[in-house]
């Protein structure tokens, strides 16, 4: 059984007015224990919302969303818990800080789950490491830091429900490529020591690329397709159409596979293509 | 007249500190720089680095503390020719909300010429021939609001052209926005540059944006760490890394290859310019082994 | 959803009505208004409700929408109406129910009650509707200009009201992703007693402020960039100028007056 499942789940906006808009349409998605998904599209794909019913904030016009097989939106009590199981950070997270100190910011999740001081505690420090906090960041203010701490300081805020599942929207929008780095190690390393699984929305094809083990590709409202990484970027013409690029370096090893050079194609990191081109050359050189 | 539109001498800067005790470290270190008629300059380097803080020093929204900033040799210390400044040097920020004034598209783009006193017909010729320069003519009708990022920002962009600048100046204007907006900004700029133009000072922390540019500052520690054409800064990746940016992929890819004994150029900056020259050196008609 | 309100809302479009002049738009809702409290008969409040059908029909705003307008004021409506069956006697007795008397004076009461409040309604929604709020705030700063003289900065108060119109929407999304944001931290912003609620919203207004500050810096950095420095010297996009149309709107009304003056003093008063 997944983790976490959608049936047949639809979204309309404003129903019955003439704004009326329809932002997924019969989703069908499927995330496994510890997995590491990319969910990718274009702004106005129906990414955002999906992200928004799988801990039941929006509540389906149609269709289901499925936790270890329950319908999150079962009971009262089930949707409460589906808040802290399935631990949602939105774009642009920042902007929600509002605590006095950075600690306390950290804690508001773990307290609104009625947790014991010593528990709270411990998960705050345990977040606060998760995203690289040293411990006299703990009692500033939160809007003393730079931007790119507090983006950690909002996604620890997140982590330290310890949810079983930790999706983030556009977890790297807006940094400098530093904040960039740092922030997909962090989610990487996460991911690596807790063994929880995570689910990334982005429009970063590179992103996507290099660290997720599936990705679902969203448009118009619908899934466009669902596979491995390489699955997907092997289908230039549907990316084409959906209006997403495939990885930089992709690309080029496309091109020269299309001049008529020996090279994979289901590459997505520099380092990886480097190596690649280095065995095409040399055995071009061997060949001589 | 000098032909430099912008020039900045020795300028130095720091913003004021929340308690009087204490004193911020200089966000702009001694930076001397001075932009030509028609150049299109890439400003690169990571947050906090200073960049920002010289577009707002370009236009005399804030002033050196010590040095000279020269607006068409104008200097913006001197408080009498600020308006002159601001309509010769016009900037555009990051984010597109905060700068659009009006409810509806083409008012807000005539709120500059509005300032300025122009005459009505003339600000009607002004706002349509900037909407169509930004390609927004369409939504001359739309609420802002319901635009998207990237139309939002090539209306705040449309806002200054419509003031009849000759330098744009803008602050990260592709931060915010996904790459399909991104891109379309990217166009806009690009096009007004050439085909209008206009002098362009493009600041971001995006490389592939910096490649499209006639010259690359990049910025570090509040000073001037390097300055030249694309090709001259990208080929030293050390010293970009090093000051917390990456090389465009390409490059980046062309070095691993040299680290590995390959004999690639140094001076790649676009996926075509890798696939040419990898193919130059080791597709099929491989006869150039010399 | 807070996004579904649409009093004071804006539907632009290309009918004369859109066109009139706003400051003209704006004095004749006035008189409007002042009008329909002067209708003493159905005759008269007949002739405004044409006046007023009409307006809606050349203004081609969909009546699905004007209804919507209407919607939040029928509590109202029935209650005012209700009080006037109740405590009205003039006329004839059609039903008695111990001291309860339903009378025709009471019905015709009730149904002019309605009327006029629907009408006033519907009329300044039609305002908002067909005139952009940059427009309007626009006339208004013309309008009363001449306060100058009384030192009231009539364009400091427009220039607010146009900001504060252009960022209402953004605040609203803002204070919907707020709020989405804090609820998956397990806020409960909708459980709860009053002092409970309020407490919650906390997390939800801090945010929300302190966002709204940055906004308002970098709009003003934004303004001076583009060399706004008040009032003075100013021109605007769009000069505003009485044309045909606009006289044409004056007579009706002026014809509306005179009818209604006309049926008050011949017919008989039902108010």
């Amino acid at each position: 059984m997944p983790l976490l499942e959608t049936q047949n789940l639809s979204y309309v906006y404003s129903e019955n007015t003439p704004f009326r808009m329809v932002a997924i349409d019969d989703v069908n998605i499927s995330i496994e224990k510890g997995e590491l998904v990319g969910i990718i599209g274009h702004t106005g794909s129906g990414k955002s919302t999906l992200v928004q019913h799988l801990n039941g904030l929006l509540v389906p016009s149609s269709g289901k969303v499925l936790l270890n097989g329950e319908d999150i939106s079962s009971s009262k009590a089930a949707k409460r818990a589906a808040r802290f199981r399935v631990g949602l950070c939105f774009q642009y997270p920042e902007y929600q800080l509002f605590e006095s100190t950075v600690y306390k910011d950290i804690a508001f999740g773990p307290h609104n789950m009625g947790l014991s001081s010593p528990e709270i505690d411990a998960r705050v420090r345990r977040a606060a490491e998760f995203v690289g906090l040293r411990p006299e960041h703990m009692e500033k203010s939160p809007f003393d830091l730079s931007g790119g701490e507090k983006r950690r300081v909002a996604i620890a805020g997140v982590m330290a429900m310890e949810p079983e599942i930790l999706i983030l929207d556009e977890p790297t929008a807006g940094l400098d490529p530093r904040g960039r780095d740092t922030i997909t190690q962090m989610l990487l390393d996460y991911r690596n020591n807790t063994g929880s699984t995570v689910v990334i929305v982005s429009h970063s094809m590179d992103d996507v690329a290099q660290f997720a083990d599936r990705v679902i590709v969203m448009n118009s409202g619908k899934v466009e397709f669902c596979g491995s990484v390489h699955e997907v970027f092997r289908r230039v013409e549907m990316l084409e159409r959906v209006g997403l690029d495939v990885p930089q370096v992709t690309g080029i090893l496309m091109e020269l596979h299309k001049q008529g050079l020996p090279v994979r194609t289901d590459i997505y990191t520099v380092e990886a293509c480097a190596k690649e081109l280095a065995r095409v050359v040399s055995q071009r050189g061997n060949g001589e | 007249m000098t032909e430099n539109i912008l020039e900045f001498q020795n300028v130095s800067f720091r913003y004021e500190a929340g308690s009087e005790s204490k004193q911020l470290p200089l966000a702009v270190h001694n930076v001397s720089l001075a932009i030509k008629k028609g150049e299109f300059v890439a400003v690169l380097g990571h947050n906090g680095s200073g960049k920002s803080t010289l577009a707002k020093l370009s236009n005399s929204i804030l002033l050196p503390e010590s040095g000279k900033v020269l607006v068409n040799g104008m200097d913006t210390a001197d408080e009498s020719l600020s308006y002159d400044i601001r309509r010769t040097v016009g900037v555009v920020f990051q984010n597109p909300d905060n700068q659009i004034v009006a409810s509806v598209v083409e008012e807000d783009v005539a709120f500059g010429p509005e300032n300025l006193g122009v005459p009505p017909e003339e600000i009607r010729k002004r706002v349509d021939d900037a909407l169509k320069a930004v390609g927004m003519y369409e939504y001359r009708k739309h609420e802002p609001h319901k635009l998207s990022g990237g139309q939002k920002q090539r209306v705040a962009i449309a806002g200054m052209i419509a003031m009849l600048p000759e330098c744009l100046v803008l602050d990260e204007p592709t931060a915010m926005l996904d790459p399909r907006g991104r891109k379309e900004v990217m166009d806009t700029i690009l096009k007004l540059n050439r085909e209008m133009g206009m002098t362009v000072v493009f600041i971001t922390h995006f490389m592939e944006e910096a490649v499209r540019a006639s010259r690359v500052v990049v910025m570090d520690n509040a000073e001037v760490l390097m300055d030249g054409t694309p090709r001259e800064v990208f080929r030293q990746a050390d010293r970009i890394k090093a000051a917390g940016l990456d090389v465009p992929k390409a490059a980046e890819l062309a070095r691993e290859l040299r680290k590995k004994g390959i004999d690639m150029p140094d001076d790649i900056l676009t996926a075509s310019e890798f696939t040419q020259n990898f193919l130059k050196r080791f597709g099929e008609s491989k006869h150039a082994t010399t | 959803m807070i996004k579904d309100i649409t009093i004071g809302q804006y539907f632009p479009g290309n009918s004369v009505i859109h066109k009139l002049d706003p400051r003209g738009k704006l004095v004749l809702t006035f008189v409007y208004i002042l009008l329909i409290f002067f209708c003493k008969n159905f005759a008269a409040l007949g002739v405004m409700l044409l006046y007023l059908i009409a307006v809606i029909l050349l203004s081609r705003i969909s009546l699905k929408m004007l209804a919507k307008s209407l919607k939040p004021i029928i509590l109202i409506v029935l209650i005012t109406s209700l009080l006037q069956i109740l405590y009205n006697d003039d006329g004839r007795v059609l039903w008695e129910a111990g001291r309860f008397q339903l009378t025709t004076g009471g019905i015709f009461m009730a149904i002019f009650t309605a009327i006029r409040i629907a009408a006033l309604v519907a009329a300044s929604s039609m305002l908002t509707y067909t005139t952009s709020p940059t427009l309007l705030t626009d006339a208004i700063e013309r309008l009363f200009s001449p306060l100058k003289v009384l030192h009231i900065n009539v364009h400091t108060i427009a220039m607010m009201m146009t900001i504060a119109l252009r960022f209402i929407p953004t605040l609203i999304d803002e204070v919907d992703k707020i709020m989405s944001a804090q609820k998956a931290r397990g806020a409960q912003l909708d459980t709860g007693g009053v002092l409970q609620r309020g407490k919650a919203l906390v997390p939800v207004f801090i945010p929300l402020f302190i966002n709204s500050f940055t906004r308002a810096y970098d709009l003003a950095f934004a303004m001076e960039c583009r060399c706004y420095r008040g009032g003075e010297g100013r021109t605007r996009l769009k000069v505003m100028k009485l044309r045909l149309r606009d006289y044409m709107a004056f007579l009706i009304t002026a014809l509306c007056i005179a009818a209604i003056a006309v049926s008050n003093y011949y017919l008989t008063a039902v108010i």
